[in-house]
């Protein structure tokens, strides 16, 4: 180390104090605008990059901006339902593959989504372990997920009862882990995959139960006329799918009235969008359509508009800090006359001493640099996760 | 990205690019892969009629699985995780779409891949009737009934599953049409010719009557006009009391001379209904891949057990 820049860095260590203020305020002039950029950048690419993915969304009317961060991040506040009758309106316009959404069940504290295997296909997940779900109760982890509840095939996992104080409402299922799904760096690492009729019957649509016309259900038999059979409350319905009693379970009614929701179209061009979209444009239309990656736009022109403010806002106060900074290092240099009055009278040259003083500066900015880039690399590492989490919660 | 928030995005990009490309990540392509003439149609079926009737069309062309163990109804068989994976694995599942396998019901498939030969004559389905009906919750009464599933013993809505397999074929592989629709034709000619010979064997019967051991004989009888009465009794198990009252309260008059089973019954219950002067014959749904012979020799053996009409010297 050369003699000025090994005296300023003495200087600096002597005077820990001044020195962790200077370089704590030159690191937040430089990192406020820079980390706010690279935050709003890296989070407008990755809620972009997701949403153009996703041609078009259909769900029912309502909030556009909780039907799209939902059906894409899969973790919000599920929107309002429609139902599966969506998916065959889709279908049968020819125009788009209708990939559905069930969201709103969690299993420890990851999403359940309920859907079809379309859904790995469109969004190019595979199976690192095990396979696709197939049968009633089955489940596939994402990567995260797995790793978070220590899961792997033939493992199981419980549903969350969604309403634990109503006793005719949804009861827990265990479900069997049929495979694990390689890491996509997408919240579907975070997400327990079902398919949609599995969805169905942990919300109490589709159940098990026992063959009330075989004799062992005689105690859970209400009332017989004819061929009709009316059970009482002791019917046993199973709280999980086995090869044993999985022909027992089973939908009532009208399947197009089942909900989900909502509904990925897959068109594959644009005019087949464009005349998907045109098939929802009536008065009277219950639905909605949408394009993900224009609502999306819309919150990060909001996004961006805030930005601008705060950088705005930032560079006024990064002025008047640096003028703080360099009033410091005036005001420093009047306290040390004495001292470098001593240092040329010892022989010291006047630029010598100029290069100690300037070196002194060098070391601070330096040392705020630094720190500054430091606390880029984190925003950049964890500053998207916390900015997602933030428009979900 | 708008336009307006790209420049706005540009404040210190120099800064924040480094980073930007150390966090970016790598692209995944995932493009299907394109189906190749060369490589067979992997076709699974839910039935052994599906499965005849797809290799008959397909021949050299399509890989026909019908994964069902020997022996089973396939009607009313569940296939494991691992075998559903096998039908998520196929370019297309034929199912027989009248009822029977209600496993589909409850398996993750590919819904573009699954083709319902039955869908062109679904008004033309026989419901079951008399499937109990139960209630519990605030659901309503409900029944876990359907149609009879059975439809390949009316030849020509055999033919009509024979015609929607070969349309989907062709739909999968149409630079192997004509291929699939040479097969379609010689087996309507068979299927014409067995619906010729049962006719005439129908006719043998006249307005006598016909009994079944089993209630899978809908489309049968409904097609050919048979006076047909039927029993719920299982070929490998003796009929207790009740069953027996039940077959004579069954009878109709005249009293019918013959019953059909679908596998040959218990020596002991042949002799008694050979007492009560029955004749035991088999016909066979065949709904499982068969012993000896294919579909068509089971159909046609049926044919000439329904040819030899009532019992000789009934009355």
């Amino acid at each position: 180390m050369s003699g000025p820049l090994y005296l300023a860095w003495r200087y600096a260590l002597r005077h820990p104090a001044k020195t962790s203020i200077l370089v704590a305020a030159i690191a937040l002039i430089v990192f406020l605008p820079v980390g706010l950029q690279v935050l709003v950048g890296q989070s407008a690419r990755e809620l972009t990059a997701r949403a153009e993915s996703t041609p078009l969304l259909v769900g029912a009317r309502g909030s556009a901006l909780e039907l799209v961060l939902s059906s894409l991040y899969l973790e919000s506040r599920p929107p309002e339902p429609t139902d599966w009758a969506q998916v065959e309106r889709v279908e049968a316009t020819g125009l788009a593959r209708a990939i559905p959404l069930h969201l709103g069940f969690q299993a420890r504290g990851h999403p359940i989504v309920g859907t079809t295997l379309d859904y790995f296909d469109f969004r190019g997940l595979h199976v690192a372990q095990g396979r696709r779900m197939a049968v009633l109760g089955e489940c596939v982890l994402g990567a995260r997920a797995a790793r978070a509840l220590g899961l792997a095939p033939g493992g199981e996992l419980v549903s969350s009862s969604e309403t634990v104080f109503d006793l005719a409402g949804d009861y827990p299922l265990k479900m069997r882990v049929a495979g694990v799904l390689a890491p996509s760096h997408t919240p579907d690492d975070e997400a327990v995959f079902v398919d949609v009729k599995t969805a169905w019957v942990i919300e109490g649509l589709g159940h098990g139960h026992q063959d009330l016309a075989a004799p062992d259900a005689e105690t859970a038999v209400l009332a017989r006329e004819g061929s009709s059979i009316t059970a009482n409350a002791s019917v046993v319905e199973y709280q999980e799918i086995t090869p044993a009693n999985a022909d027992s379970f089973h939908f009532h009614g009208d399947l197009s009235a089942y909900p989900i929701s909502a509904v990925i179209a897959v068109a594959p061009d644009a005019k087949s969008r464009a005349l998907l979209m045109g098939r929802y444009e009536g008065e009277n239309e219950s639905q909605q359509v949408l394009r993900p990656v224009s609502v999306m736009d819309e919150l990060l022109e909001t996004v961006v508009t805030i930005q601008v403010y705060v950088v705005a806002a930032i560079a006024i106060v990064s002025a008047a800090t640096l003028a703080t900074a360099a009033l410091v290092f005036l005001l420093s240099l009047r306290l040390r006359g004495r001292e470098i009055e001593t240092l040329v009278k010892i022989g010291g040259a006047r630029i010598s001493v100029a290069a100690v003083l300037a070196s002194e500066v060098v070391v601070v900015l330096s040392l705020g640099i630094l720190l500054a880039a430091a606390l880029t690399l984190v925003t950049s590492r964890f500053g998207s996760a916390a900015i997602r989490a933030l428009l979900l919660s | 990205m708008t336009r307006r928030h790209r420049q706005r995005s540009r404040i210190v990009p120099w800064l924040a690019l480094p980073l930007a490309l150390a966090c970016s990540e790598p692209e995944r392509t995932d493009a299907p892969a394109t189906p190749s003439a060369e490589v067979p149609l992997s076709v699974w079926v839910v039935n052994y009629p599906l499965q005849y009737f797809a290799e008959r069309i397909g021949g050299a062309h399509v890989e026909v699985t019908f994964p069902a163990p020997r022996g089973v109804d396939p009607a009313f068989w569940s296939p494991d995780g691992d075998t559903v994976a096998g039908f998520q694995s196929a370019d297309l599942v034929l199912l027989n779409g009248a009822g029977g396998s209600a496993w589909v019901g409850r398996a993750t498939l590919h819904a573009d891949r699954l083709v319902d030969t039955a869908l062109g004559f679904a008004d033309r389905l026989i419901a079951i009737e008399a499937a109990p009906t139960h209630q519990h919750g605030p659901t309503g009464s409900h029944s876990h009934g359907g149609s009879y599933f059975t439809v390949w013993l009316d030849p020509w809505l055999a033919l009509e599953q024979a015609r929607a397999i070969a349309t989907a074929f062709s739909a999968a592989r149409p630079e192997r049409a004509d291929a699939f629709e040479r097969g379609l034709a010689a087996l309507e000619a068979d299927l014409l010719d067995l619906d010729a010979r049962l006719s005439r064997a129908a006719r043998s019967f006249g307005d006598d009557p016909v009994l079944f051991s089993h209630p899978v004989y809908a489309y049968l009888t409904a097609r050919y006009e048979l006076r047909a009465r039927s029993v719920h009794w299982e070929p490998g198990a003796e009929p207790d009391a009740a069953q027996w009252r039940d077959l004579e309260r069954s009878r109709a008059d005249p009293p019918a001379s013959v019953m059909f089973w679908e596998a040959t019954p218990l020596g002991a219950t042949t002799a008694r209904l050979t007492a009560l002067g029955i004749e035991s014959r088999v016909y066979s749904p065949c709904a499982n891949v068969p012993a000896r012979g294919d579909w068509l020799d089971v159909m046609r053996a049926n044919a000439e057990a329904l040819a030899a009409g009532p019992r000789p010297g009934r009355g």
